[in-house]
C-alpha cells in the first residue's frame, strides 16, 4: 500500500552503530546491530517474542541503555548525561499503556510537556496557557476532545492507547517509538490506532518506529520493515521483499530459542 | 460523536475541600487553645529537658527486666485468649459459615463492642473490679483484641473462595467441619500473620498497662517520671524500646519464613 | 471392639509442627500462670467483684455532667483531627523519602526507614508521659504525642504504597524525559491515593481510641475525666463516658467503612 521509497539517506536520522545489550543475568538481547534510519519513515519491526525488539527501542531512548556500542539520534549521540534530555522529543507509546489511571485524560496528555518545566512549575500541577493549546491539539489530532476531563482508566483500550499517542504528540517528537501497541487490542481498535500512526507518520513527517506481531499490518502499513531474531538483524528492506521464504526464515527457526521478555523482567523486578 | 472543540472543564472541588480542611484546622487550634508558640519559645528548655534524661541509670536491672517479662507475658497470655475467642466467634461472623442471620448480626455486633471499647479504658474498669495486678491487664487485651482478631479472621473466611465450602457442603459437612477442613486450612497464613500483628501491637499496648495499675513495666515508667527520676525513666524506655524492636523484628522475621 | 482412628498422614500420626505449634504455647502459657496471677483463686475472687462492678453501673447518670462530657469528648475529637493531620503533612516527604523507587539515594531511604521505625516504636502513652512532664498538662502534650508515633505509622505506609504503585505508569513518565520529582508527583502519588486514604482511615479509627486515653496521664481528652470518675467511684459518670467513647468509635467505624467504599471507587478524583 504504502511505497519504499528507495533513495540512500544522504545522513541518516538515526544511526546505530556495533549495538549490543547483554542483560545482568547474562543474556544477549542484542548483537552488533548496525541501522540506519532516515527521517519521516514508518519502519516496522518483526520477529518472534524474545527477539529483542522491545530491546531495541528501549535502547533508543535509554529506558534500557545499551551496554556497548553508540546510538546517535538526530546528530546527538546517547550518553548518561542525556538521557532526559533525549527522551524529551522522542515519544514512546507502550504495550500497555502505561498511562497514570488515577489522572484524568488531559493531565496525562501533558505530562508529554513536563520534560520543559522545572520542579517548582510541577509541584502544584500548573501548565502554561500554550502546553493546553498543545495538549489540545494533539487530542483533536487521535479524536478524543470529548475525553479531556474523563478518568484515564474509564478509557476503552483502543481510547487508552490514543491518549498513549497524544502524550507522545504533545512532547512534539520528531521521532515516536511504539512498543506493540496493539498487542492488547481488538483488531478493530488496533486498525484504528495502526491509521493514526501510519496518518502522523505521513502528514507530520515524524519517523516512527513500530514492534509488531502481526506481519500483515507491517507490510501494509510500513515504507521499510526490520527483522530481529535471537538479537540479531535478519532482514531489512522493503514490504515487497519479506517475501514468503524470508517470513519462514525469520520465525521458523526459533523453536529452540529460550523464552525471554525484557518486559517481564521489568515488571517482575 | 467525535467534537473539534474543548468541553468545558468540569469543576475542580479540590481547592474548596483544600480550604474547608484548613479552616477546620484552624477552628480547631483556636477551640483547643493550643499555642505552638509555646513549644518555640520552650526549645532551649526543651533541650535542657531532654539532657536530663542523658545518663540512663541501670541499677534496677533485675526488676526492670522482671517486669519487662512479665509485660511480655501479658501481651501473650492476651494474644492467645484473643485468639480463642476470636476463633471461636470469627465463624459466626463469617457471611458464607454463619448458621442463620441472627447469629450473624450477633457475632459482627459483639465484635465491633470488643474492638470498640480502648483496651486502657478496660484495663481501669477491670483493676477497679478486681484489684491490682497483670491479671485486669490480661483481661482488659484479651477482650479488646478479640474484636480485632475475629473482625480479621471472619474476613479472612470470607476471601476463602465459596467453591471449597460447596464441596463440603456437596459431601454433606456441617459447620464445625467446614470450619476445620475448608476455613482453617485456606486461611492459615493470614491468621498467623494477624496474629503475629496482634501480638506485636499487644506487646506496646502491655507496655503502658501499668499506668492503670494493671502489671507490666508502666507503672515504675509513671512512678520514674512523676518523682523526676529522668535518669531510671531513661533505662526504663531503652528497655521498652529494645524489647519492642526486638519483637517487631522477630515476628516480621516469621512471617517472611511462612510466606 | 477396637475402634482406631489415624491422621491423614502417611504414618498415620499427626505432624510434627502441627504439634510443635500446639504444645509450644501450652507449654509457656503453663510456666508463666503464675506471673500473671492465672489462678483458679484469683478468677473466682474476682467473677463476684465483676459482679458487684457491673450492678453499681446501673444507677441513673448524672445528667448535670452532660455539658461537661460533651466539651471532653469534643476535644478528644479534636486532639484526634489536628494530631492526625499535622502527622499527615510531616509524613508525607518522609514517606517520600523512605520508598524505595522515590528515594533519592540507597542511604536516605534506609536512614528514613530506620528513623520512622525507631519513632513508632514507643506506644503514645510512653511519649505522652514524656510530653506531659515536660509541658505540662492539657491537650498539646498530648497532640505531640499522638502526631509523633502517627509520622512514624503514616510514613511507612506511604512508603509502603509508593513502592508497590505499578511500574508501568512511572517508566510511561519517564519515557518522556521526566525528572524523578515529577515522576513521584505525576505517577506515584496520583496512583497510590486509594492506598493513601485507606492508611488514612485506619489512621485516624487507631488514633481516636489512642486519644481517648491520653488523659490518663493527663494529657487531654475524656480519659483524665474517666480516670478520676474511677477514683471517685463515681458510678454516675462512668457508665456515661464509656457509652460515649464505645458510640463515638463506632460511628467513626461505620463512617469510615461506609468512606473507604466510596472513596476508593473513584470520588476522590482529584485533579
Amino acid at each position: 500500500m504504502y511505497i519504499y521509497t528507495q533513495k540512500r539517506p544522504v545522513m541518516a536520522y538515526i544511526s546505530l552503530r556495533e549495538v549490543c545489550k547483554v542483560y545482568p543475568n547474562g543474556y544477549c538481547a542484542l548483537k552488533n546491530i548496525n541501522l540506519d534510519i532516515e527521517a519521516g519513515q514508518f519502519i516496522a519491526v518483526l520477529g518472534p517474542s524474545g527477539a529483542g525488539k522491545s530491546t531495541l527501542l528501549r535502547a533508543m531512548n535509554a529506558l534500557d541503555p545499551a551496554t556497548q556500542g553508540e546510538i546517535t539520534i538526530d546528530g546527538v549521540t546517547l550518553n548518561k548525561k542525556n538521557y532526559r534530555k533525549i527522551r524529551a522529543h522522542i515519544g514512546m507509546v507502550f504495550q500497555q499503556f502505561n498511562l497514570v489511571d488515577r489522572l484524568n485524560v488531559m493531565t496525562n496528555v501533558l505530562v508529554g510537556r513536563l520534560a520543559e518545566h522545572s520542579w517548582l512549575s510541577s509541584l502544584f500541577y500548573l501548565f502554561p496557557k500554550t502546553d493546553y493549546q498543545i495538549a489540545e491539539a494533539a487530542l483533536r489530532e487521535v479524536d478524543l476532545l470529548d475525553k479531556a476531563w474523563s478518568r484515564a482508566d474509564k478509557l476503552s483500550g483502543g481510547q487508552q492507547q490514543r491518549v498513549g499517542i497524544a502524550r507522545a504528540l504533545a512532547q512534539q517528537p520528531k521521532l515516536i517509538l511504539a512498543d506493540e501497541p496493539i498487542a492488547s487490542l481488538d483488531p478493530k481498535a488496533s486498525e484504528e490506532v495502526l491509521k493514526l500512526l501510519r496518518k502522523i507518520c505521513s502528514e507530520k513527517g515524524i519517523t516512527i518506529i513500530i514492534n509488531l506481531h502481526q506481519v500483515e499490518y507491517a507490510k501494509q502499513y510500513a515504507d521499510r520493515i526490520i527483522a530481529l531474531n535471537a538479537g540479531d538483524l535478519v532482514f531489512d528492506g522493503s514490504p515487497e521483499q519479506l517475501t514468503a521464504a524470508k517470513q519462514a526464515e525469520i520465525y521458523g527457526t526459533t523453536a529452540e530459542e529460550i523464552y525471554y521478555e525484557p518486559e517481564l523482567v521489568l515488571a517482575n523486578a | 460523536m467525535s467534537i473539534n472543540t474543548l468541553p468545558p472543564k468540569p469543576l475542580n472541588l479540590f481547592p474548596l475541600w483544600l480550604s474547608v480542611i484548613l479552616a477546620l484546622l484552624w477552628l480547631i487550634i483556636w477551640d483547643l487553645g493550643v499555642d505552638f508558640k509555646d513549644l518555640l519559645y520552650g526549645v532551649e528548655d526543651m533541650t535542657e529537658y531532654f539532657s536530663r534524661y542523658g545518663t540512663p541509670n541501670f541499677s534496677n536491672m533485675s526488676s526492670y527486666l522482671y517486669l519487662m517479662v512479665q509485660t511480655l507475658v501479658t501481651a501473650f497470655w492476651g494474644t492467645v485468649l484473643a485468639f480463642i475467642m476470636a476463633a471461636t466467634i470469627a465463624p459466626y461472623a463469617a457471611r458464607p459459615l454463619t448458621p442463620n442471620a441472627v447469629a450473624y448480626r450477633v457475632a459482627r455486633e459483639l465484635l465491633n463492642f470488643m474492638r470498640a471499647m480502648p483496651d486502657l479504658l478496660l484495663a481501669l474498669i477491670f483493676v477497679s473490679s478486681m484489684g491490682l495486678g497483670p491479671l485486669p491487664g490480661v483481661l482488659a487485651l484479651s477482650v479488646h483484641t478479640a474484636g480485632f482478631l475475629g473482625k480479621f479472621f471472619a474476613e479472612n473466611m470470607e476471601r476463602v473462595p465459596a467453591g471449597k465450602y460447596e464441596a463440603l457442603s456437596a459431601v454433606g459437612a456441617g459447620f464445625t467441619q467446614k470450619i476445620v477442613f475448608a476455613a482453617w486450612p485456606s486461611m492459615l497464613r493470614e491468621a498467623v500473620g494477624n496474629t503475629l500483628y496482634i501480638f506485636d501491637r499487644n506487646v506496646r499496648m502491655a507496655a503502658v498497662l501499668g499506668l492503670v495499675g494493671a502489671g507490666g513495666i508502666g507503672l515504675e515508667l509513671h512512678d520514674a517520671l512523676r518523682l523526676f527520676k529522668y535518669n531510671q525513666a531513661s533505662a526504663l524506655i531503652i528497655i521498652i524500646l529494645i524489647t519492642i524492636v526486638v519483637i517487631d523484628n522477630l515476628s516480621s522475621w516469621i512471617r517472611k519464613v511462612l510466606n | 471392639m477396637n475402634p482406631s482412628w489415624y491422621w491423614p498422614t502417611p504414618s498415620g500420626k499427626p505432624p510434627l509442627t502441627a504439634v510443635l505449634s500446639i504444645v509450644l504455647p501450652i507449654a509457656v502459657l503453663i510456666l508463666t500462670a503464675s506471673t500473671v496471677d492465672m489462678s483458679y483463686n484469683k478468677i473466682f475472687y474476682a467473677l463476684p467483684r465483676m459482679l458487684d462492678f457491673a450492678k453499681n453501673l446501673w444507677v441513673i447518670p448524672d445528667w448535670q455532667y452532660l455539658p461537661q462530657l460533651g466539651t471532653k469528648m469534643l476535644e478528644t475529637v479534636e486532639m484526634t483531627l489536628l494530631a492526625t493531620m499535622l502527622a499527615v503533612i510531616i509524613s508525607m516527604p518522609l514517606g517520600i523519602l523512605a520508598a524505595k523507587n522515590a528515594s533519592p539515594h540507597p542511604w536516605i531511604f534506609r536512614m528514613t526507614r530506620d528513623l520512622l521505625s525507631f519513632i513508632r516504636a514507643l506506644p503514645e502513652l510512653v511519649w505522652a508521659l514524656v510530653f506531659v512532664s515536660a509541658l505540662g498538662l492539657g491537650p498539646l502534650p498530648g497532640i505531640m504525642a499522638l502526631a509523633l508515633v502517627t509520622v512514624g505509622f503514616m510514613g511507612k505506609f506511604i512508603a509502603e504504597s509508593i513502592e508497590v504503585v505499578s511500574a508501568k505508569a512511572i517508566e510511561g513518565l519517564e519515557s518522556t524525559g521526566c525528572n524523578k520529582l515529577q515522576s513521584i508527583l505525576y505517577a506515584m502519588l496520583p496512583q497510590a491515593v486509594p492506598d493513601f486514604i485507606g492508611s488514612l482511615l485506619y489512621i485516624l479509627d487507631h488514633n481516636l481510641r489512642a486519644a481517648s486515653i491520653l488523659g490518663l496521664v493527663g494529657a487531654g481528652g475524656i480519659g483524665y475525666d474517666m480516670v478520676m470518675s474511677m477514683r471517685l467511684f463515681n458510678y454516675e459518670r462512668i457508665g456515661m463516658i464509656a457509652l460515649s467513647i464505645y458510640a463515638l468509635v463506632t460511628l467513626l467505624d461505620r463512617l469510615s467503612d461506609v468512606f473507604r467504599q466510596k472513596a476508593i471507587g473513584g470520588i476522590l478524583n482529584v485533579h
